[in-house]
């Protein structure tokens, strides 16, 4: 017996220690402390990085505590897991409590509840307990809620209350923080992170995924068809050098058929079969080449050239031309591309071609006149992928976290009791009590105003 | 530009208004604070119509968006929502000790825009997402919420220790009791705490919008959360015996302190102690 009853005094003390909010305030404190570290020093780089910062005995005793990858660490883990246990315990330990107070809610004011509330108030009136109370039923029911009666020998009860929910609005918040930690926790399991180049023109299956050695096989393929890249103007409408908008046009294929096609961009993913594609990069494939016309004045067809830089283009029986420069905007006039002509017997000549005046090389009066097109690049796309079956768990855990944080702090639980007893002269006793769980000040202010009129009916 | 024209008259409101407030207390002039007030009132209207006419200037200039996405904006965005806040305060609270000990916090936070670029830039491409601008305004709403409260905080503090040592009388004698500081601490905090909450889920939908992460430990990331648990851990505090008051005030400091590093420090102190560059 004496043994046994050591033990329990054992496990209540762990469960003590488990529920206590003093381990909650502890553990939150610890956790913003500790995660200070990990903004400190960055994390998850390469081992010479470190080397090259710190001394290597500093970097043996950080990697020793993981601090490189603290967010990850064990010792980080465990915290959270505390945070985790304590959580749940204090829920387990309280919630019961007040389900119970909930439904089983004092519904009579005796004595003992009488002294323990704040707001009290007392006075009599001549006349009947039944007509008093019908009167003051109507005026809570008016303000507070619809009292319930209870008629015990000679009393009347009357209690009435209202945001009953305010009481769960903690644990709602505290379970909500346990659904995001599971969603967190599906994603990792289930779900995995990649990145992908895809250039102008390619399709993909695969996605090398981050942390992982193989990479994941996707059931459809992905096309790039085009990436395009704008630039903000200036106020003359020119193209700055500011970016505006990376766009990738992609097209999802099952089966050989196009099921899909979706112009991403950043902020802007594409959605398929839980795979999450997002722009993230993007790059030049091969040289860009410049797109000139090489226009005959007498009306014969014009021909297409692809100049890439620095390389010469023969144009048979006429000359040669290269392009040797670009630029975006040229005498703050646009793009314009600078071309050399080599004819036979002749110097060389520079000639800057415009893209806004396709004619300017006309006043040349030569057998061909040269119009710059634009330049052309190829790119590829670089694709941020990911599969994360947890998020939309996430999202409710915010959701409901939010939801609890706004029951917990805004609602309060107000209760108003009213007894009426006969009075040794003759008339009827009648006492008003009030409590409220929180914002205590906002509901003295509604039990004053209830008081004076309850006090002001008349019968 | 007339926005920043605007604003840096809202500067010298602030300044004047903070000037007053001090000054009222000192010399213990209710006109001073009454005139404190006025101009508080008159910044904000002037930087609410700043906020408007820079609003309307970027659409002129063909890139229109709600002005919360840059350093300048987001201050003069916080300083217009303390200054609310504080009317707030001193509105339903009937006092206007307050403002000596948070309208600095708003002339500072002015001061420090005039020191940054204020021109109108267009918006990269990250930076567009509707997330952005929720995630601002939430952030910063509640920011405010913490200036107010840790203002507050430093009052108690003040008058607490004055009491322990049972002088009556001067500056301090003049603020309202410990019990309704106490009880302004908490209250700005269950304003903030919702907002910062909201600010770092719509953070978090952002970064997943734009990434595909909710959560990558980045450390601006890491100190909203640092913040978010110091808050936490007062409202805990707070409905524990013994961690009332004192206690609950230094959290409310802390949790305030750690909301400047998270706004500014993370930018200017980290890239400087990563000594290999920013992340
Ligand atoms: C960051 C995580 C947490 C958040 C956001 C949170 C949120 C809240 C909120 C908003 C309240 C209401 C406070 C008030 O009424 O003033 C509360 C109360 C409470 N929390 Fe937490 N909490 C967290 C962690 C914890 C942990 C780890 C425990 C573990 C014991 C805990 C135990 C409690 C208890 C016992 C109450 C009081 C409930 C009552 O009034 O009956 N909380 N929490």
């Amino acid at each position: 017996m004496a043994d046994d009853k050591r033990t329990k005094s054992t496990m209540d003390k762990v469960w003590d220690f488990f529920t206590s909010l003093k381990l909650a305030i502890t553990v939150l404190i610890i956790l913003a402390v500790a995660s200070i570290f990990g903004t400190v020093i960055e994390q998850n780089q390469p081992m010479e990085k470190y080397q090259h910062v710190y001394t290597d005995a500093s970097v043996r005793i950080m990697d020793a505590l993981n601090l490189f990858d603290m967010y990850h660490a064990w010792w980080f883990l465990l915290l959270l897991m505390l945070f985790t246990v304590n959580l749940s315990c204090c829920t387990i330990d309280r919630l019961p409590r007040v389900v119970k107070v909930v439904r089983n809610p004092k519904t009579t004011l005796d004595e003992g509840l009488e002294k323990s509330l704040g707001m009290v108030d007392r006075w009599k009136k001549k006349g009947s307990m039944d007509v008093w109370a019908d009167k003051y039923s109507e005026i809570m029911g008016k303000t507070i809620g619809k009292p319930l009666v209870t008629r015990n020998s000679e009393t009347i009860h009357l209690y009435a209350e209202t945001g009953v929910v305010s009481r769960f609005g903690v644990y709602v918040t505290h379970t909500s923080i346990v659904i995001i930690f599971i969603g967190a926790i599906v994603g990792n399991v289930f779900g995995y992170k990649g990145y992908v180049n895809i250039p102008e023109g390619g399709t993909i299956r695969q996605v090398p995924t981050r942390g992982g050695t193989k990479p994941v096989d996707l059931d459809f393929a992905v096309r790039c068809n085009k990436f395009s890249l704008t630039f903000y103007n200036d106020k003359f409408g020119n193209p700055t050098q500011q970016p505006k908008e990376y766009a990738s046009d992609l097209s999802i294929f099952e089966n050989g058929r196009e099921v899909l096609r979706k112009k991403i961009v950043v902020n802007d993913p594409l959605q398929y079969k839980g795979v999450w594609f997002y722009q993230s990069s993007y790059g030049p494939t091969g040289t860009a080449t410049a797109q000139v016309l090489a226009m005959d004045p007498a009306g014969g067809p014009p021909a297409n050239l692809a100049l890439a830089a620095g390389q010469k283009v023969d144009l048979p029986g006429y000359g040669a031309i290269t392009g040797m420069d670009y630029q975006p905007n040229y005498q703050g006039a646009g793009p314009a591309l600078l071309v050399v002509l080599e004819k036979q017997g002749q110097p060389s000549a520079e000639i800057w071609l415009p893209q806004g005046k396709p004619d300017s090389d006309r006043k040349r009066n030569d057998r061909y006149f040269f119009s710059f097109g634009g330049l052309s690049q190829g790119f590829f796309t670089g694709l941020q992928v990911a599969k994360d079956p947890g998020v939309n768990i996430v999202w409710v855990g915010c959701t409901l976290m939010v939801i609890g944080i706004m029951i917990a702090f805004f609602m309060s639980h107000q209760r108003l009791w009213v007894r009426l007893t006969p009075s040794a002269d003759g008339r009827v006793d009648i006492v008003v009590a009030g409590s409220a769980s929180r914002n205590r000040l906002a509901f003295e202010k509604k039990f004053e105003k209830i008081q004076e009129d309850l006090k002001a009916v008349a019968t | 530009m007339l926005n920043v024209r605007l604003f840096d008259l809202t500067t010298l409101l602030l300044g004047a208004a903070s000037v007053n407030y001090i000054a009222a207390l000192y010399g213990k002039k209710d006109t001073l604070a009454r005139v404190g007030t006025w101009i508080c009132i008159i910044a904000a209207v002037v930087s609410t119509a700043a906020i408007g006419v820079r609003w309307a200037e970027s659409y002129k200039m063909g890139i229109g968006r709600i002005p919360v996405t840059n350093l300048y904006e987001s201050l003069v965005f916080f300083a217009w929502s303390i200054n609310l806040f504080y009317l707030i305060v001193e509105w339903k609270y009937k006092s206007r000790t307050f403002g000596a000990f948070v309208m600095p916090i708003a002339f500072f936070t002015m001061v420090f825009a005039f020191t940054n670029e204020s021109s109108i830039q267009p918006l990269v491409p990250a930076l567009q997402s509707y997330w952005l601008h929720a995630h601002v305004i939430t952030c910063f709403v509640g920011y405010a919420a913490f200036a107010v409260s840790a203002g507050v905080a430093v009052m108690y503090l003040l008058k607490a220790k004055r009491e322990e040592a049972k002088e009556e009388g001067g500056v301090i004698g003049h603020f309202p009791s410990t019990k309704a500081l106490d009880d302004l601490v908490y209250r700005s905090i269950i304003w903030g705490f919702p907002f910062l909450t909201v600010g770092i889920i719509t953070g978090a939908a952002w970064a997943n919008y734009a990434w595909g992460t909710y959560w990558s430990w980045d450390p601006k990331e890491t100190w909203s959360l640092i913040v978010w648990l110091v808050y936490a851990a007062f409202l805990h505090a707070r409905i524990t015996r013994g961690w009332h008051g004192r206690r609950a005030a230094i959290l409310s400091i802390v949790g305030f302190l750690a909301t400047i590093m998270c706004y500014l420090g993370v930018n200017l102190v980290l890239s400087g102690l990563h000594s290999y560059g920013g992340s």
